[in-house]
């Protein structure tokens, strides 16, 4: 098939994806929206679609129509920086074909490390947080040698013990907040502030974004979209897990250490996650306070699959992903659909693009097409 | 430490290792069954949530906590056959269907409640809890004659229906394996697909009635969870036992039996944790405890295993040698 | 079971009409094959891999459909359009890859998917342990109903998959290549059984290409070489040495031009080499060679006969039970293959599919895979695109790879094409000793021309080659000296191939010859040890 053609499936296929899973969201948001009648029913299922696909990025008001706001697309860069840390991690990690989990994890444990440095490690300005995200990420890698090393050695389903470390995680974390390290001054469980040298800087001045938190963090992100994708793509070890990830036997055969690749895969993946959970608090908050898992794994899950594994996909793949949670808040804020509809949507869209056979009967029609051309080109170079 | 083995050695603790195993062994039977026949259904948190849900729903509405059981299981079916449609006939990921279904069925179930809540009730509601009450739960079950027995009556007796329902299946699952013909089609399909389709069993069919039964055991486990463990359904209740049950198959050897012991170690381990933050240890610190000794578990059993194997080279290496000397 | 009422004996319960059989992929398998079986024969059905008599026999059990040509079962006309209309018509077939669940009982293995019920809903276990214990004693295949089938041996295995087809109503057996897998205990009592059956009024084919026991057993024998029929004949009529020349030979000749080797000093080394397998099998018996610099050392020999295990132990896809192995003095055995290919060996391997590439990769990623470490591809942590990208067009322009760019995936190109990417690979990273296990099998005849002149050439150029093949034109046209593997032995060593005849080859591939030790032993080259 050509280049051309292949492209063309590919959109055509995303494309279609979305559209069942939008199908599924409208049914949805027409059985729980408002309304006695039908006709009222129907009209509050067009303003919740309206402020779920519009409204992140354009005010709707009735006096001034839509206008487009530079504060709510700055909302949504903000959003991705977590998720494309975690939709990295998963993206190295599944291209070694190896189902770790444990994102979601890491990135909880990686902002409570950061934290836990921002607060009790005085450091010069600039150079503290630049320590407690490279620290945070660091604990999350060591810790993803549990799962990697007892892949390898004992072959130890990685899922299942990831999955158990996300909990281990969650726990500990809490047990350590509540018993040691909460401030007692304060009405909830949260940490002490973390000290101001460790903050990460908005970009521009707060202000111009009325309130947005676009620090430097989305910078690092995309820095970070541009080094994974230089190393899976330009480097030796990426080449190696890539390689693994289609076929073990023949990276065994052509040399590769496949073991510690595959440990390298987890650990890097581990790294990236707990670096994103550090990039996230320094940025966005200014104490710990995070008493439940975050569920940007999960997203960064579906964000690699979206990606098909490709790092320099994960950034417009994470901006849809926070384009449609923003508009499921908004919707759920002026439309009264509840909005958790995004998991429901995230898992439609996730199945359709991870089937191998949807729409594998029109690919088809357009792989003999190529190949029928071809045999013409051919014949018609031979005559010629 | 003593005082603490005594508080142990009461018959509410074993009582409550059996309680806390149930829904375990329920979803272990489950990934028992599958793995039999050959794939992983690494969906049964999300089935779970998703039966949980449903169950305590329709006995609020039908005011029977009959009806909402039946809807648990019912759903636990549809949707694992749903499943299947994407794994076998879409050839999706098995391991990624699984994880987009446990996806849903964490925020999709907290959707799904305050919709319907919200359509019915008037308000959306984020759990179920103050819908359902004492009787629109699965009842407990007293076993006369069983129940006089000092100790022993107070460890057995008392359960709710399903927990007994729960070791039940572990036996009819047994049997089911291994003396009918179903079993017997789904334990070739899993080991020698090509063997069984050349004497005319159909692998499809035997692939999707594994799924089906998953899914209805992960229908009276989501139905434990909600309408006997807890009185209604509240966001990401099942945590992680769809997981553990993974590890429990793992660990008990793909049988029954072995499955059903690793459930009692995790409620142990879990009663346990229960009985540390009732003497005032955090409970945060005692939660854990059943992961960790997941991930404990899984290494033990790798060990045993990768030494066994061991010793079967080491035999066959004598084998041959023998073979060799005889030549 | 279905009595006889039509044909008497000695007539055909089968008829195989012009047969042609052509692939997907524009293989012709079968070209106007004509095959028939006798009621209550013994009949052989022989030939060299690929010559086409497992495709015949999958169509005649229903797992393939002729591409035209007629099938008469029993007098009537068949469209056998499954494995399940082959068996309501008498016809069984004993694979070669057991079809057998090994946790599952002899009993329980019978009886699938025609299980027994008891009370509507329980397997009836007494039912199918006695009628397993029924039909083994009626038949006299001895087998134990209730072990377990990974418990048992290789020939009780084979004697549950001969009662599975006979308590299906197979009057027909078709056996592929039975003894493959038996010892010689085995092999005999499998025959004593096959007589057995054949007594009471069962047709058997037996495919093989051993020629004592076709000799001992069967009573008519089929050839095939190249997808046709080389004849049908009476197995008393015939001589090994006829059958041999029959079988084994080619159709054209072709003359591959290449100067006289000059042999350098040892590169592989082989001493000793004993694999037996879990079977408890001996695949190799003390095979001791050498390779020498700028010479190809060919390997002949039916398929089967141990030259696929000896590449897996010199390339540590599996361990010998003894003997050594050395490049260059170095020991080989059990290293990684990193390290092996550190020490300059390549090995273009067997299963090109399995091994030999990445075929979601692209082609440029498949060519690199064994040196994308080295210096020269490498700048700092990052890649060296521009080399990577030159050193990718050099090869695939120099072994002329048929492609649209560097970048296509390896999976899309045609066999021939996917082979040499593997062997411009292989062949391209300074090697000391190629490997080459079945090179061209399958490929089209350009790629297969272009991969024997590589060969030849590198050869000249100083490296030592080991060639495993089965395909005799190939072999005997590259080798300079040859080796013919016979039953996991040396049988022979040729130490020039000019000479040689078809005749003599078949000879020692079939087993009819064999040369004494000395005459083997000359292929060591250093004889102190």
């Amino acid at each position: 098939m050509t280049r051309k053609r292949e492209i063309r499936f590919i959109i055509i296929r995303s494309l279609v994806a979305i559209c069942i899973a939008l199908l599924v969201a409208t049914l949805l948001i027409f059985i729980s929206a408002g309304g006695d009648t039908f006709h009222e029913k129907l009209e509050a299922t067009g303003e919740a679609l309206r402020q779920m696909l519009i409204g992140p990025l354009f005010r709707m008001s009735k006096k001034k129509g839509t206008s487009f706001e530079l504060k709510r697309l700055a909302d949504i860069l903000a959003a991705m920086i977590p998720t494309i840390f975690t939709g990295l991690s998963v993206c190295i990690m599944f291209s070694a074909n190896q189902f770790n989990l444990g994102a979601e994890g890491g990135i909880m444990l990686g902002a409570f490390v950061s934290a836990m440095v921002a607060i009790y490690v005085p450091m010069p300005a600039g150079l503290h947080a630049v320590v407690a995200v490279l620290i945070g990420g660091a604990v999350v890698a060591i810790l993803m040698l549990l799962p990697a090393l007892l892949k390898t050695k004992l072959s130890v389903s990685e899922m299942v013990c990831s999955l158990m470390l996300n909990y281990i995680i969650m726990y500990v974390i809490k047990f350590l907040m509540n018993t040691y390290l909460a401030d007692k001054s304060r009405g909830q469980i949260m940490s002490y502030p973390f000290r101001e040298t460790s903050a990460i800087a908005p970009i521009v001045n707060n202000t111009t974004f009325s309130g947005a938190k676009l620090t430097w963090g989305f910078v690092v992100a995309i820095v970070a979209v541009i080094l994974c994708g230089l190393f899976m793509y330009r480097s030796r070890w990426g080449y190696a897990i890539r390689m693994i990830g289609i076929n073990q036997a023949f990276a065994g055969y052509s040399g590769m250490k496949v073991g510690s690749v595959i440990v390298l895969s987890q650990v890097l993946g581990g790294f990236l996650a707990g670096a994103g959970g550090g990039v996230e608090m320094l940025g966005r908050y200014t104490s710990f306070s995070w008493s439940a898992l975050p569920g940007y794994g999960w997203t960064g899950i579906t964000i690699a699959i979206l990606a098909s594994n490709n790092p320099y996909m994960v950034p417009l793949a994470a901006f849809f992903m926070a384009y449609l949670s923003k508009g499921c808040d908004l919707m759920a804020t002026y439309a009264k659909v509840p909005a958790q509809l995004i998991d429901i949507i995230q898992g439609v869209i996730f199945l359709f693009f991870a089937a191998e056979q949807f729409l594998a009967k029109y690919r088809q029609k357009l792989v003999v097409k190529s190949a029928e051309e071809e045999i013409a080109r051919l014949n018609l170079n031979k005559e010629g | 430490m003593l005082n603490f083995l005594k508080m142990l050695a009461t018959p509410e603790f074993f009582y409550s290792i059996i309680r806390i195993s149930a829904p375990i062994l329920f979803a272990t039977l489950a990934a028992v069954v599958v793995e039999k026949a050959g794939f992983a259904n690494i969906g049964l948190e999300g089935l779970m949530m998703f039966a949980a849900l449903s169950g305590s729903l329709v006995s609020y509405y039908a005011g029977s906590w009959f009806w909402g059981f039946l809807a648990a299981l019912a759903t636990g079916v549809i949707m694992s056959l749903v499943m299947g449609f994407f794994a076998f006939k879409l050839k999706t990921d098995i391991i990624l269907v699984g994880i987009a279904v446990n996806m849903m069925g964490s925020g999709g179930t907290l959707f799904l409640c305050k919709v319907i809540t919200n359509l019915t009730e008037g308000k959306a509601m984020a759990s179920t809890t103050g819908l359902i009450t004492r009787s629109l739960c699965i009842p407990d079950i007293t076993i006369p004659l069983l129940n006089q027995i000092p100790f022993l009556g107070r460890v057995l007796s008392g359960h709710n229906l399903l927990t007994y329902l729960a070791f039940l299946f572990c036996l009819l699952t047994s049997l089911m394996l291994y003396k009918t013909p179903l079993g017997l089609n789904i334990r070739a399909v899993g080991e020698n697909p090509d063997a069984a389709a050349s004497v005319g069993v159909s692998v499809m069919k035997i692939r999707y009635t594994a799924m089906a039964f998953s899914g209805l055991m992960s229908g009276f486990g989501g139905a434990f969870m909600s309408m006997a463990y807890a009185q209604g359904w509240s966001l990401d209740m099942v945590s992680g036992r769809g997981f553990i049950a993974l590890a429990a198959q793992a660990m008990g050897g793909g049988e029954c039996l072995g499955g059903m012991l690793s459930a009692l170690v995790f409620g142990f381990a879990q009663a346990l944790g229960i009985k540390f933050s009732a003497i005032g240890l955090d409970s945060n610190l005692a939660s854990p405890i059943p992961y960790a000794v997941t991930i404990l578990g899984l290494v033990i059993f790798a060990l045993v295993r990768s030494s066994r194997i061991r010793k079967q080279h080491s035999a066959a290496a004598l084998a041959k040698g023998k073979a060799k000397a005889e030549s | 079971m279905p009595d006889e009422k039509t044909s008497g004996p000695g007539e055909y319960v089968v008829q195989m009409k012009q047969i042609t059989k052509i692939y997907a992929n524009g293989a012709a398998a079968n070209r106007g094959v004509d095959f028939n079986l006798r009621r209550g024969e013994i009949h052989a059905l022989m030939g060299e891999n690929g010559a086409g008599k497992s495709t015949l026999m999958k169509m005649l059990f229903g797992l393939e459909q002729p591409t035209s040509g007629e099938i008469f079962v029993n007098g009537e006309k068949l469209v056998l359009s499954s494995p399940s209309v082959a068996i309501a018509h008498g016809i069984g077939m004993v694979h070669q890859h057991f079809m057998l669940v090994p946790s599952l009982s002899v009993a329980e293995n019978m009886v699938l998917g025609m299980v027994p019920h008891k009370s509507g809903i329980f397997i009836d276990k007494a039912k199918a342990v006695e009628l397993t214990r029924a039909y083994s004693e009626k038949f006299n295949l001895h087998v134990d109903p209730e072990a377990k089938v990974m418990d048992i041996p290789v020939g009780m295995k084979q004697k549950v998959e001969i009662l599975k087809a006979l308590v299906r109503g197979a009057r027909i057996l078709i056996m592929d290549e039975p003894t493959a897998v038996l010892t010689t205990q085995e092999t005999a009592e499998l025959f004593v059984e096959l007589k057995n059956l054949k007594k009471q009024g069962y047709t058997i084919v037996f495919i093989s290409h051993k020629l004592n026991e076709i000799m001992e057993i069967t009573d008519r024998l089929t050839i095939m070489r190249k997808g046709k029929s080389m004849g049908v004949y009476n197995t008393k009529d015939v001589t090994k040495e006829e059958i041999s020349r029959l079988m084994v030979g080619r159709d054209v000749v072709l003359s591959l031009q290449k100067d006289k080797a000059v042999p350098g000093d040892t590169v592989l080394r082989v001493r000793h080499l004993e694999y037996i397998n879990e079977w408890n099998k001996k695949m190799l018996n003390d095979i001791s060679f050498d390779v020498r610099r700028g010479e190809i050392l060919g390997i002949a020999g039916v398929e089967g006969n141990g030259q696929k295990e000896l590449v897996d132990m010199l390339f540590n896809f599996n361990t010998p039970n003894a003997g050594s192995a050395s490049v260059n003095g170095k020991s080989i055995l059990g290293l990684p293959q990193q390290k092996i290919r550190e020490l300059g060996v390549a090995l273009v391997p067997e299963d090109r599919m399995l091994y030999g590439i990445a075929s979601g990769a692209s082609i440029e990623e498949n060519v690199i895979s064994d040196r994308s470490g080295e210096k020269r591809f490498n700048k700092g942590p990052l890649f060296n695109m521009k080399a990577i990208h030159a050193e990718a067009d050099r090869l695939i322009k120099e072994y002329t790879v048929l492609c649209k760019s560097r970048s296509q995936q390896v999976g899309m190109l045609s066999g021939g094409n996917i082979q040499k990417v593997v062997v411009a690979r292989e062949f391209s990273n300074h090697p000391i000793l190629i490997l080459a296990d079945q090179p061209t099998r399958g490929i089209d005849v350009g790629a297969t021309e272009f991969i024997r002149k590589k060969l030849v050439e590198l050869s000249r150029s100083g490296i030592a080659v080991l060639l495993v093949s089965a395909d005799l034109n190939e072999v005997m046209e590259l080798s300079d000296s040859l080796i013919v593997m016979h039953n996991g032995s040396i049988a022979a060593y040729f130490e020039d191939t000019a000479g040689l005849t078809d005749e003599i080859m078949g000879e020692y591939m079939l087993g009819l010859k064999k040369q004494s030790a000395e005459e083997v032993r000359r292929v060591c080259h250093d004889q102190e040890t």
